[in-house]
This record gives C-alpha cells, structure tokens and sequence, in this order.
C-alpha cells in the first residue's frame, strides 16, 4: 500500500495542480499559490526517494532547503506584488507589461 | 494499520486540496485550500518517518507563507478587485476559459511526459524501508557537517530575501511630474 509509485503519484497531481494554477490563473497571488504547490510536489519527491532508495537522509536536508527557499521566494515576490499595486492599482498579470514605472 | 490510515487521510488531503485551488473561483478560499494541502504534505511526511521535515512544513508553510498570501490578497484590494482606480470593470483575476483550456493542454502534454520519466524511475526496486527512529539529531549533524556550505548559503538568501523584501515593499514618495 504505502510504496514509493503511490508517492511518485500524489507529487505528479500536486505538479499537475500546480502548473494549471500558473497558466490558468489571471492574478499574481495566484500564480504564486501555483509555485508553492510545485516546490512541495518536489520535496515529496526527495523524501520519498531517501525513505525508499538512498537511506541517508540527504533527500530530507534537501526538503528542508526547498522550504527555505520557498519561504524567501514567497516574501520577496510577495513584497514584489504589493509595490506592484501601488503603483498599477491591479494584480492583473496583463497589466505587468513593463519593468520602470 | 496506523501508517496506512494517516497515508490515506494526507493523500486525500493534499490531492483534494491541490484540485480544490484549481477549480475554485474565490482568491481567498484558494489560498486556503492551499493550506489544506500543505497540512496533507506534512502528513506525508509523517509517514515517510521525516518527522523534523513535517514540524517544519508545518511552522514554515501554515504559520508564515500562507499568512503571508493571506496579508498580501487583503492588502491588494481583496477578491473583489475586478475595478481598477478609473472605475472600469476588468477581466476577473481568476482566469477565464481561454486560460484554462491553456493550462488544460499544458497538464497532457507534461503527463505524458512525467508518465514517461517516473514509469522507469519507479521501476527502481526499493531498498526497504528506513529503522523507525528519529531524525533530529543525524539532520543536525549533517547539516554542519557535510552541508555546511548550503547551510551558510541558505543564511545569506535568508537575509537577502529579508533586507530586499523591506526595500521594495517600502512606499516612496511619488513625483508631482509623473
């Protein structure tokens, strides 16, 4: 039951998931929310394998690094979308056409 | 018969999270379905014996980067933020059927290609399975150990996603000519 194709399985949906959300969607948090879905489907991805393949828990210090730098990815982009609504008044990705405002 | 049933309920939670931040049309609510599915990852580890990595997605996810969206979606204008400062409705922000038919062909084409990959890499026969103990100590260890170099890397993005994060975010005074 709990073996590692069931794993692989749950990171491919959340992957999926998570490439939909960044196409579909129209709005930057959103898109946003479609970058973490993708980091996590990763660090399963590493835990699994060092459970079931390697043995030596460097897969679960990668996990670990990809939290850190999901987290420093989400409080600059973060801080990139409100200066964007300051300035544009909208988080319409359409609007985002140019670099100097 | 307690690893299966944890595996099952966090399956279900982060599968049935991920789909519900896909389909839904409220920011809001999709930001915590998102939350929903990041508990189920924690769960996921659990039951791959990663306990220190499931505290942390905890602490790390549910108490910062989702109160971070959070803050972030009400600071921008909410969900409503369909009008801009003239008054003129605009697309809404969660995507319309041209997207997501996009996203559609996107999600096939990178299935059959992800089928492709893991078919093989999951024909890998597994190892066993890990001594049920604690991680705590040997993470500690490797990572002034044989990590080191990653570690103090990680320190200076840490930092560096701190001081930028401030420096962008801060308001400035507007220009009369512009």
């Amino acid at each position: 039951m709990i073996t590692l194709p069931s794993y692989l399985f749950i990171s491919f949906v959340l992957f999926i998931c998570g490439l939909v959300v960044m196409i579909a969607r129209k709005n930057i948090v959103a898109i946003m929310l479609g970058i973490e879905l993708i980091l996590n489907a990763a660090a399963i991805n590493f835990a699994a394998y060092t459970k079931f393949i390697n043995q030596n828990l460097d897969g679960q210090i990668i996990s670990l690094f990809i939290i850190v730098i999901a987290a420093a990815e989400a409080a600059v982009g973060l801080a990139i979308v409100i200066r964007f609504f300051q300035i544009k008044e909208s988080i319409h990705i359409d609007d985002a056409t140019q670099l100097q405002s | 018969m307690f690893d299966q049933i944890l595996f099952i309920l966090s399956a279900v939670l982060t599968m049935g999270g991920a789909l519900a931040v896909v389909f839904t049309k409220n920011l809001m609510h999709a930001c915590v379905y998102l939350l929903v599915s990041l508990f189920g990852v924690a769960g996921l580890y659990a039951t791959l014996n990663a306990d220190f990595l499931a505290a942390t997605q905890l602490v790390v996810y549910a108490g910062g980067v989702v109160i971070l969206m959070l803050f972030a979606i009400m600071l921008t204008g909410g969900v409503q933020s369909t009008f801009n400062k003239f008054g003129i409705v605009k697309v809404p922000g969660m995507g319309n059927a041209k997207t997501y038919t996009a996203g559609a062909l996107a999600a096939i084409v990178i299935s059959f290609v992800l089928f492709k990959i893991l078919r093989n890499a999951a024909a890998i026969p597994a190892k066993g399975q890990m001594a049920y103990e604690s991680t705590v100590e040997k993470i500690g260890g490797l990572l002034v150990s044989d990590h080191v170099l990653a570690f103090e890397l990680s320190s200076i993005l840490l930092l560096g996603a701190l001081v930028g994060a401030a420096v962008i975010a801060r308001p400035r005074h507007i220009k009369d000519d512009v």
